[in-house]
């Protein structure tokens, strides 16, 4: 982002202010979908002189994912609204021309975060803390009506077989474009396992579809945001769940580094009041797995084509092995 | 033989990046990319001698495990199945030269379907199994059992 031409931006959406600056505007890594960039917004506003943390989430030249701005800004404003721990999102753009790719800048949160599980140094109050939290802002979020929070956009299923039906045909269709006419046996038989095992869902409600460690930012008092909100959608309860839980986010016992997983299951049916599914579950754990190892495919792909050139891409194929075996043992192939 | 070998030019690439480019860079981001490279070349030349043997012995499993499918015989492998196409293309595929391996991965594709939906029976279930056993083991030894970093 060029910080002259953001400068002019932010004067033109903030016309009661006066004196903008945009300071220590520099990319972060990580949001691999979405290039990220940290700058603070100082203006005078009444004589006074005030600064805001801020994030802008511009549209990538290529990447892992393929998802709309634009779905993304409503989804979190719809979650801010709500009440939920997000980001508050300020300014939405569409024009490419206003900064080569469509953006959007939202307030910058303060905290920490990790990549993967939630990091076994931190003390052991804030992984409870966190842990709460992270069952806490799940079932809130699953608790609410989407028509209410005006998300009608993210497309309701027509009844409640669709969702597993929609998500398996997504990111099988997604497998099918982007393997680049390789064949992984373990990740087709995968995808021939769940459209063979299509499972029905009890409710549908509102799924963040990248609900795991490492896509909150907490501090010792816990989880200050849900971020990564790109793959929301409209669908089972048990995906986020399922997803959270794989042992890919946390390895062994602990649910994304978090909490021993038979405890963190029993915790989300206090929050929701609402029973773990276990056929449910299983079967969006084996998509999780077969989902994710597409989404590694899909930026592999798009370095060797040179759709982006962000070297953290050829690391992805370093993730494929453990995702194949735990597909394997899912599917009892071993 | 040349030299500069592969695996040296991977080497001075990665000090080229790290000595040369890495202390001019000032953006965090920037910087980060260059790590990245520096680690993603350490690996490419960590796997440059390996991958060639992870390739050999890929196509003689695949080429082997097929072979024991055919012993089995066309009471195992039914026509119903479809399963009998597809072991009768990997056997073509394994006999070209080179062999054509991502045909015999498509046909294996089809057994570890097979075996995923309860479709083969232990026969074939038992040499499927036992070819992701050792493929997975191969994979392991080539690029390791990585997580996301916590």
């Amino acid at each position: 982002m060029d910080q002259n031409r953001l400068t002019e931006y932010l004067k033109q959406r903030m016309p009661h202010a006066r004196e903008h600056r945009v300071v220590g505007l520099k990319r972060l890594s990580g949001g691999s979908s979405r290039e990220t960039y940290a700058f603070d917004l100082e203006w005078n506003e009444g004589g006074e002189t005030r600064t805001r943390p801020m994030i802008g989430r511009r549209d990538p030249t290529g990447g892992l994912l393929k998802t709309e701005r634009e779905r993304e800004f409503k989804v979190i404003a719809a979650m801010h609204r709500a009440g939920l721990k997000v980001p508050e999102p300020l300014f939405l753009e569409l024009d490419a021309g206003v900064m080569d790719r469509p953006f959007f800048i939202m307030d910058r949160a303060q905290g920490r975060t990790g990549m993967g599980a939630f990091p076994a140094a931190e003390p052991e109050s804030t992984r409870a803390k966190v842990a709460d939290d992270f069952l806490s802002e799940l079932a809130r979020l699953q608790s609410l009506d989407y028509r209410e929070c005006g998300l009608e956009i993210l497309g309701p299923p027509k009844n409640l077989e669709e969702p597993a039906r929609v998500q398996s045909a997504h990111w099988s269709e997604v497998y099918e474009r982007d393997r680049m006419g390789e064949h992984y046996p373990i990740l087709s038989a995968a995808f021939a396992w769940l459209k063979a095992n299509p499972v029905v869902s009890d409710r549908v409600v509102i799924v963040h579809g990248d609900y795991r460690s490492g896509n909150y930012l907490y501090d010792d008092s816990g989880i200050i945001a849900m971020l990564d909100w790109e793959l929301a959608h409209l669908g089972d309860p048990m995906e986020d769940l399922g997803w959270a839980s794989m042992k890919f986010w946390g390895r062994e016992e602990l649910a994304g580094g978090l909490m021993e997983r038979e405890a963190f299951y029993r915790m989300y049916e206090q929050k929701t009041g609402h029973r773990v599914d276990r056929t449910r579950l299983f079967f969006y754990q084996v998509l999780g797995n077969a989902k994710m190892a597409v989404i590694c495919l899909s930026g592999i792909r798009a370095f060797i084509e040179g759709q982006t050139s962000d070297s953290v891409m050829p690391f992805l194929e370093l993730l494929l092995p453990q995702l194949f075996e735990d597909l394997a043992n899912q599917l009892r192939l071993v | 033989m040349f030299r500069p070998t592969l695996n040296e030019v991977v080497s001075g690439m990665q000090r080229t990046i790290m000595e040369a480019l890495l202390p001019e860079l000032t953006s965090p981001y920037a910087q980060g990319q260059a790590m990245s490279a520096i680690l993603i070349l350490a690996h490419a030349a960590a796997t440059l001698e390996s991958a060639p043997a992870y390739d050999a012995a890929e196509i003689k499993d695949l080429r082997a495990t097929f072979a024991a499918l055919k012993r089995l015989g066309d009471k195992h492998v039914s026509k119903k199945s479809g399963l009998r196409g597809a072991l009768a293309g990997a056997i073509r595929a394994s006999a070209k030269n080179p062999p054509d391996r991502r045909a015999m991965e498509a046909a294996m594709a089809a057994f570890t379907t097979a075996v995923a939906l309860g479709d083969a029976d232990q026969g074939i279930a038992r040499h499927v199994r036992g070819y992701i056993r050792r493929n997975l083991e191969r994979s392991r030894n080539l690029l390791g059992n990585s997580l996301p970093p916590a």
